[in-house]
């Protein structure tokens, strides 16, 4: 009854399958764009040009040609799509809203400081620890550990104000 | 386990293929690379949906639960990565093509800010990818911490300098150029080893607790 | 007996630290029945409790909405 293909539509996939062609996906980023897949730099220049758009002082003056000239503008579209795609494909789609206020200010503060600690250390999870540490530099070894240290801190304001 | 498709979202999934398809063609006529690009991302943001990949998971769950399933799919992301950008180096040297890797200067500005990532994360439920990921799964909360993550990206532009400044910062250390090509990369293997396997007598030890 | 915990619209790992807990409290046959909209929490649960041995079927009964039935199957 299960055919392979609808295992690979409606999954899920294990864990290590996953990691596999993920593996496999960030080497092709990396052989295609000739720089690694990163997220937040072009999050970065999205939000300055909108800032420039309201009139704020910014350091880097993009265009919308700029933008849309950039590698990670398409990767980043590509993830939303992408899930999205892979939802709809499993028919699991639908719109899923906040249910407690709680956990709309948690993801405000959280996506705030999320932003602003990937912007001063040049990087996210993607691009500054498993890319860094994959082009062999030493930041991204280091940026892991404070990574983990910040994730002990979250972990106990979790326990204490989230659940 | 059993799968029930109680109403089923094929016909609209044709349609988003079909719109996809277009999307692609339309940037290959500008610019071909963006387009395999955007073809690589969309391949991600499948994987990362389909296999239910997450980051946060990878550093809060050995912590909160006890679980290391997907820290040690992380290990094995990191270590394949590894192997995959040394011969991807190896060959555009060879090839004599440019290519940037991400090797940044160290500063305390990595430290704070890897730990301030490090607690949004996790009470903004994902990481930057994580969010991008759960914004196509529909998650509004995830929404919310788009906004927030434009509005701290702009700030910790503007104010990246201040840190530079005022701790100042170290040279970027590329490993290979201190240890060697061969022991930068037994190195680093043998470490996501043996993290592999303490994550995984953490697991058994956090289980039979 | 049946017991029920409220896990809906809950982030990671809410939903699985509250499942640990409940557990603790139930004795060995009784069944707790969770309900979420959240892939990776039910798959989270799902990938927890084939690692401690507990039965459990996991059900999704409408558009990504996914029904869990975990049997405490011992200590």
């Amino acid at each position: 009854m299960k055919r392979p293909v609808n295992l690979i539509v409606n999954g899920p996939w294990p864990y290590w399958v996953g990691a596999i062609v993920l593996a496999f996906l960030n080497v092709l980023v990396f052989i295609v764009n000739k720089t690694p897949w990163g997220v937040t730099r072009n999050l970065e220049a999205w939000a300055e040009w909108l800032g420039l758009k309201l009139g704020l002082p910014v350091t880097n003056f993009y265009t919308l040609s700029d933008l849309l000239s950039a590698y990670g503008t398409y990767t980043n579209l590509g993830v939303i799509f992408g899930a999205f795609l892979a939802t709809l494909a499993a028919s699991q789609a639908r719109f899923r809203p906040i249910r407690s206020k709680k956990f709309f200010y948690s993801a405000l503060i959280g996506g705030f400081l999320m932003g602003y600690g990937a912007r001063i250390a040049s990087g996210c999870n993607v691009g500054g620890m498993l890319n860094g540490i994959a082009s062999g530099s030493l930041t991204g070894w280091v940026f892991a550990i404070f990574i983990l240290l910040g994730t002990w801190i979250g972990s106990k304001i979790l326990l204490k104000y989230l659940i | 386990m059993i799968h029930n498709n109680l109403s089923s979202q094929r016909k609209h999934s044709l349609g988003f293929v079909v719109f996809l398809g277009l999307l692609l063609i339309l940037i290959a006529q500008l610019d071909f690379s963006l387009s395999i690009t955007l073809g690589l991302g969309l391949a991600i943001g499948f994987t990362l949906q389909k296999s239910r990949f997450c980051f946060v998971s990878a550093f809060r769950d050995p912590i909160l639960t006890g679980m290391t399933e997907l820290s040690r799919a992380v290990i094995i992301l990191l270590a394949l990565s590894i192997i995959g950008f040394a011969l991807v180096e190896w060959w555009f040297r060879a090839q004599q093509i440019f290519f940037k890797p991400y090797v940044f200067p160290l500063g305390v500005h990595t430290l704070v800010g890897g730990s301030l990532f490090g607690i949004g994360m996790v009470i903004a439920g994902g990481c930057v990818t994580g969010v991008l990921m759960r914004i196509g799964e529909g998650f509004a909360m995830q929404m919310v911490a788009f906004i927030g993550l434009l509005l701290g990206a702009f700030t910790g532009k503007q104010t990246q300098y201040i840190w530079k400044n005022f701790f100042g910062e170290w040279n970027s250390v590329f490993l290979p150029d201190f240890l060697g090509w061969f022991p930068t990369l037994a190195l680093e293997l043998a470490l996501l080893f043996f993290l592999w396997k303490m994550l995984k007598w953490w697991q058994v030890r956090q289980l039979n607790k | 007996m049946r017991y029920t915990i409220e896990i809906w619209g809950e982030m990671c790992p809410i939903p699985l630290i509250k499942t640990q807990k409940k557990l603790k409290n139930m004795q060995i046959g009784d069944v707790l029945v969770l309900e979420t909209e959240h892939s990776c929490t039910s798959r989270g649960i799902v990938v927890w409790a084939q690692q401690n041995k507990y039965e459990i079927v996991e059900t999704e009964i409408a558009n990504g909405i996914w029904h869990l039935e975990l049997t405490k199957t011992h200590d």
